[in-house]
């Protein structure tokens, strides 16, 4: 029994659960597949290729993108994080044309023919629904704009994490949690050493960008 | 039997068990000295595999950078879902029993369903609300996690490129069954909502496809949940809900390392606190709520529901209110509906009586009965409340001679469809407003409604109330 857990690399518990598992998918699956079997995988591996290798690359490059073109910006960009007003009503915007495309896009091509309603609206109230977003994110990124002083008005010295929001009103970082503490850094430290911390005066990287890589030969 | 013949016998009995249990000392030794070759193989190609950090962009830990990555966040995520999913299975499994499977092939929609059909029972007809409420809730709540998935897919992408791919029998196991569990979430989600907007791409049945998927996604779903329990407890222990919650983007920092490499060992500086991706995936829903949850509330509300199918405002008048089938699509023609249309009872059973055949004048002059009831679509929307007048269906069986039917088969003037037919159930029949309607709202049905006659049945999915009836048979 013990060779046995060694071998398997988990608690025997763990096999039954995933035989069971196994038993009542593979059960259901012979009847899923009954009448289209091979469409029926293509669908369910292109459910997971389409959402993991394709949407979701897809809107971190966007994301990244949006992220790298500000760093790019003049150094007098307001001092509030204001990638979350774009990246919110862009994010639901895109959540509905998702969630809608076959009525957006006009795809259902029955639809018409068995409601008697019109499929042109939806187009219109996508657009609109997303220039409302828009606007509401606006409207609140100028109030909190002008709640904010100008970096203009802040010492130049201020780090471009800061410039670009990270750290708003130029306020000094506080510090961190006892849970993450940890000794500063050495030049030495390499970037793959786990629990590192973003170094404070580092440039502002979006989220799962490829990193510098001072040990690899280019 | 002689005492030699007997000791021979028992000689040769021994040696055979002495022989059984050789060969199985043999079987054994080989099995532990293969299991241990095989091991030491998979040690080689293990060792064999480039690390890490040797390989390129998503392979490498710290090609993920988001800082707020981790155990803690992926936890909040997964109970969210957890929970709303574990509503949409319900609801779901009651909306397949609300067809009423079990009474007739007619209303089965997956034959062959075998044990998955076991908790089935005979659908009410009270309260009316019922199935409106179950698909209300199945459908849009079914939307609104659309962002809490995304959320939760996002924050565990890194597991996808994990390395080595397969470490041990358990990991590769339990790696198809997360490939079971990612696809089968996609998949259900994918049918469901270009079901609803009747882009039918998808191969095959509907239900099928919605039925059996569900149930190889929960497979996958039960045995997740159990091995990622004691991950769950951990990590909200040590994140804190509340603290998370109280964090904002400044003070956000990233998890410490976790066993199962959500954390990034390269953090950047942290965009958005995680109470922030909450409120954003959260947002997502709410939105979603906002904008389809008018088509199955109706009345004034409808209209808020700007993208979803059956978000129009179809007018004031007594016949304008929402329809999924027309007659046209249904090629049902004038002269079948006309003045020629009749409407026949049948009898089954040991003593079938004459068929009963009624035009539309002479059920008119019947009793009538009106009772207010919407008819509610396995696609989340309502027509909303509808003052139905007509025929009671039980007076129509005492008509026919079959005053305790046990079900009732419906046919439509449709030539096709998966639902020209169907089989209600006693309850149904003998419900004080399930009726065979001939009037909506004071006046005469249309076309589009059903004209000359449909049935109308309480708490019945929207399919099961057959419009352009020709022929009522009651089964005894």
């Amino acid at each position: 029994m013990k060779r046995l857990a060694r071998w398997y690399g988990a608690n025997p518990l763990h096999l039954l659960a995933l035989l069971g598992c196994f038993a009542l998918a593979g059960y259901a699956s012979a009847q899923l597949v009954k009448s289209h079997p091979v469409a029926v995988a293509v669908w369910f591996l292109g459910a997971v290729v389409g959402h993991d290798l394709l949407l979701l690359p897809l809107y971190s490059l966007a994301d990244k993108s949006a992220l790298a073109a500000i760093r790019h910006r003049s150094p007098r960009l307001p001092a509030v994080p204001w990638i979350n007003y774009l990246r919110v009503p862009a994010g639901l915007s895109g959540l509905l044309l998702l969630i809608w495309f076959p009525l957006i896009l006009r795809r259902g091509t029955q639809y018409h023919a068995s409601t008697t309603l019109s499929p042109d609206p939806f187009l219109w109230h996508w657009l609109a629904v997303t220039g409302a977003l828009f606007l509401l994110s606006a409207a609140m990124l100028a109030l909190r704009l002008r709640r904010t002083p100008h970096p203009a008005a802040s010492p130049s010295s201020a780090s471009p994490n800061e410039k670009n929001g990270h750290n708003p009103a130029g306020a000094p970082r506080p510090p961190p949690s006892p849970a993450t503490r940890q000794p500063p850094r050495t030049a030495r430290q390499d970037a793959d050493e786990p629990g590192a911390r973003p170094p404070a005066s580092g440039p502002p990287l979006g989220t799962d960008q490829e990193p510098p890589d001072p040990g690899h030969p280019s | 039997m002689t005492n030699a013949r007997r000791s021979r016998r028992r000689s040769v009995l021994r040696s055979l068990v002495r022989r059984a249990a050789q060969r199985l000392d043999r079987l054994r030794r080989g099995f532990v000295s293969s299991s241990r070759a095989a091991g030491r193989r998979a040690r080689q190609w293990l060792d064999r595999l480039p690390r890490p950090d040797e390989l390129p962009g998503p392979f490498r830990q710290s090609f993920w950078r988001s800082p707020i990555r981790g155990p803690w966040l992926t936890s909040v995520l997964g109970l969210v879902l957890l929970a709303g999913i574990l509503v949409l299975f319900a609801t779901g499994l009651l909306s397949y029993a609300a067809y009423n499977p079990d009474l007739s092939y007619l209303n089965d929609q997956t034959p062959g369903k075998g044990w998955l059909g076991f908790y089935l029972f005979s659908w009410p007809t009270h309260p009316a609300w019922l199935y409106r409420l179950n698909q209300g809730v199945h459908v849009t709540l079914g939307l609104m996690l659309v962002p809490i998935v995304l959320a939760k897919l996002w924050s565990v992408l890194p597991k996808l490129f994990e390395w080595p791919p397969v470490r041990n029998p358990a990991h590769a196991l339990e790696r198809l069954s997360l490939f079971l569990l990612v696809g089968g979430v996609v998949f259900e989600f994918v049918t469901g909502i270009v079901n609803v907007q009747q882009w039918y791409v998808f191969p095959g049945s509907f239900y099928r496809l919605h039925f059996y998927g569900a149930w190889v996604f929960v497979a996958a779903l039960v045995v997740h949940t159990g091995l990622k329990t004691p991950t769950v407890i951990r990590a909200l222990r040590r994140g804190g809900l509340l603290r998370e919650l109280r964090t904002d983007t400044a003070h956000t920092r990233p998890e410490p390392p976790d066993a199962g490499g959500l954390v990034s060992p390269a953090p950047a500086a942290p965009t958005i606190s995680r109470r922030g991706a909450l409120a954003f995936a959260g947002a997502g829903s709410l939105l979603v709520l906002v904008l389809s949850a008018g088509q199955s509330i109706g009345g004034p509300l409808r209209r808020t529901a700007v993208l979803a199918p059956h978000g129009q405002d179809t007018g004031s008048g007594p016949l304008d209110f929402q329809i999924n089938v027309t007659a046209a699509q249904a090629s049902i023609k004038d002269t079948e509906t006309g003045a020629s249309w009749r409407l026949t009872l049948k009898r089954t059973g040991t003593a079938p009586g004459t068929p009963v055949s009624l035009t539309r004048a002479e059920l008119l002059a019947m009793p009538q009965h009106t009772a207010r009831l919407s008819i509610n679509c396995v696609e989340g929307w309502s027509t909303g409340g509808q003052s139905w007048t007509g025929v009671r269906l039980r007076d129509l069986a005492r008509l026919a001679g079959a005053d305790r039917a046990a079900s009732l088969l419906v046919e439509s003037l449709e030539r096709g469809g998966s639902f020209r037919q169907a089989v209600l159930s006693p309850a149904q029949i003998m419900d004080p407003s399930s009726m065979l309607a001939l009037r909506v709202n004071g006046s005469d049905l249309s076309p589009d409604h059903g004209y000359p006659a449909r049935v109308i049945v309480p708490a019945a999915p929207g399919v099961h109330n057959t419009k352009w009836v020709t022929r009522l048979t009651f089964g005894s």
